[in-house]
């Protein structure tokens, strides 16, 4: 694999994408010059209006839509189009999606276990042994054996995490994770997000959970109709929004 | 509701009252205005007879012919689901070409008279491909055992090559169905099962594999029964290529025996025996698939 990047980029940038663009037939144009940079380690939170961008740029960075311009570089790996470069790009990038996406026809320790053994290669037993272990860590060691649809939202989004953890990536995309889910089934979510950022992993994480961002984050990032608008610590963010439009949605929202 | 019930009854009762009398006025006209005469007595001979050299029962033109359709259907179902898997991927698949090249067999399938396929294909198979394979002189110089495991399961040497010619002819044809049945079924999967297996890193082949066709087959196994027990039927139209399935001795029987009502009835009879075990599989699938889906 080469890393050619690393000789020009700085080594404690682990996403940098760059003028990216993304029009979806319409026209909608979904991302406009669209440049970001996520550090080794950051917790980054995107914010926005409904149908700004944010899913489609998670889309973007492991590979689940093509941008027609701009270039995404993740841990050093180029997303252009060797097929080498993107197959490893996926596996060192996990999501976690908005409607949980768990397979419904395994149970869940054959959702934790089955991509282990299909991708990285580990036997039945070792995949066996380390997704229990994560099942441990998200706190449903004890549903191992049940099926999906047996499991309320709040323990599905909880396997979805164990299941892209246990491909051990280096970078986190969380696409409103919460969002499909009761108020009452929220809180533990957020804990697992939160216990993960503790632990140092990098993350982006699209939510509408403003406590989330402004305890959590490193940085806060705003966007509408496929532009950044503002970013900055969720400190500046929250308390003195720079941008006119930052201070409406805040106000929506908060 | 009990009245309901009642009227319901009694409606079922005028109705198989109604039932009876017309079967009793068929049965009136064949015997009196045709002049038919029954000999149901005749028919067990058919199906079984009584070998006095070997000293043991042994199966008559009949239940010959109902093997044969069993061992036409089972091969050509098998046939039939890797030729239409193999069609329902292509067609489904990212490839342009293999995408044309499905859609057109399908197209040719479902616009063709099955009797029209078979025949075309069938003097190809039978005249160009298949005699080149030279079966059935292997087949008569290999050992007593394997002669009669190929008996059988399949054919008896000497008609191997047309039975693969008719298995091949009925899958062919078949395949198309289940093409389809196939297709919806993976078309039916969510685009959110290939986007999660994508995010996890499985390729294209090992999400298939693993998390789409499980899903599509559990949604589709109904369906896929259902052609199966309208395979059995088909089977029947090889019966003009002289392949000694059911229909084909059923009509052989009639022709030189004149017992037409009896040997109809008795084949139709045998064709339930092969198709009523695959409906109330289908029946039971379907309910076990409804309560799981609730
Ligand atoms: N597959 C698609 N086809 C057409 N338009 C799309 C598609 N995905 C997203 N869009 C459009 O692109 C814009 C951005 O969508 P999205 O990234 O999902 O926004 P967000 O996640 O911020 O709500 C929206 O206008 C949406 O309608
Ligand atoms: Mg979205």
């Amino acid at each position: 694999m080469e890393h050619a990047m690393n000789e020009e980029e700085p080594e404690s940038d682990i996403i940098i994408a760059r003028n990216l663009h993304k029009t979806f037939p319409g026209p909608v144009a979904a991302l406009v010059d669209f440049s970001v940079t996520v550090r080794r380690g950051e917790v980054l939170v995107i914010v926005g209006p409904s149908g700004s961008g944010k899913s489609t740029f998670l889309r973007c960075l492991n590979g689940l839509e093509e941008v027609e311009s701009g270039s995404i570089i993740v841990d050093g790996i180029p997303l252009d189009d060797n097929q080498r470069h993107r197959l490893e790009i996926r596996r060192e990038v996990g999501m976690v999606f908005q409607s949980f996406n768990l397979f419904p026809h395994l149970d869940v320790l054959e959702n934790v276990s089955l991509a282990q053994r299909l991708v990285r290669g580990k036997s039945r037993a070792e995949a066996r042994g380390c997704s229990l272990e994560l099942l441990a860590r998200v706190g449903l060691a004890d549903k191992a054996a049940s099926y999906p649809a047996e499991l309320s939202g709040g323990q599905q989004q909880r396997v979805a995490i164990a299941r892209a953890l246990a491909m051990m990536p280096r970078v986190m995309l969380f696409d409103e994770a919460t969002s499909a889910l009761d108020p009452e089934m929220i809180g533990e979510v957020l804990d697992v997000m939160r216990q993960l950022a503790e632990e140092g992993m990098t993350m982006v994480v699209v939510t509408h959970e403003m406590g989330f961002a402004r305890e959590v984050s490193d940085r806060v990032l705003f966007m509408e109709h496929g532009r950044v608008i503002e970013e900055g610590t969720p400190g500046e963010f929250f308390n003195h929004p720079r941008r006119q439009r930052t201070r409406e949605f805040l106000r929506q929202i908060l | 509701m009990i009245v309901g019930r009642r009227k319901a009854v009694i409606l079922d009762l005028v109705l198989l009252a109604g039932l009876a009398g017309l079967g009793g006025f068929l049965l009136y006209r064949i015997t009196v205005h045709l002049q038919y005469s029954w000999h149901w007595s005749r028919i067990p001979g058919y199906i079984l007879r009584y070998d006095g050299e070997k000293h043991r029962w042994v199966a008559n033109y009949l239940l010959l012919g109902l093997l044969t359709t069993l061992r036409l259907s089972l091969w050509g179902g098998l046939l039939a689901v890797i030729l239409g898997l193999a069609m329902a991927l292509a067609r489904t698949g990212r490839s342009l070409y293999r995408q044309l090249v499905a859609r057109i067999y399908v197209q040719l399938m479902r616009n063709l008279p099955p009797l029209v396929i078979i025949f075309l294909f069938y003097f190809f198979l039978a005249d160009q491909v298949i005699p080149h394979l030279e079966l059935d002189l292997h087949a008569r110089q290999a050992a007593p055992a394997v002669r009669r495991l190929l008996t059988l399961l399949v054919a008896e040497p000497g008609s191997i090559s047309t039975f693969l010619a008719a298995v091949c002819s009925l899958a062919l044809f078949e395949g198309a169905y289940i093409t389809e049945i196939l297709r919806a079924g993976i078309e039916a999967v969510d685009r959110s099962q290939w986007e999660a297996a994508h995010a996890l890193g499985l390729s294209r082949l090992q999400a298939l594999r693993h998390i789409i066709l499980p899903q599509a087959l559990r949604q589709v196994l109904p369906a896929l029964a259902g052609q199966f027990i309208s395979l059995i039927k088909d089977s029947s139209i090889v019966s003009v290529i002289s392949i000694q399935e059911l229909t084909y001795q059923g009509s052989q029987l009639m022709a030189s025996t004149y017992l037409t009502i009896e040997v109809w009835v008795t084949v139709a009879l045998m064709y339930m025996l092969l198709t009523f075990p695959c409906s109330l599989l289908v029946a039971r699938l379907e309910k076990r698939l409804a309560r799981r889906l609730v």
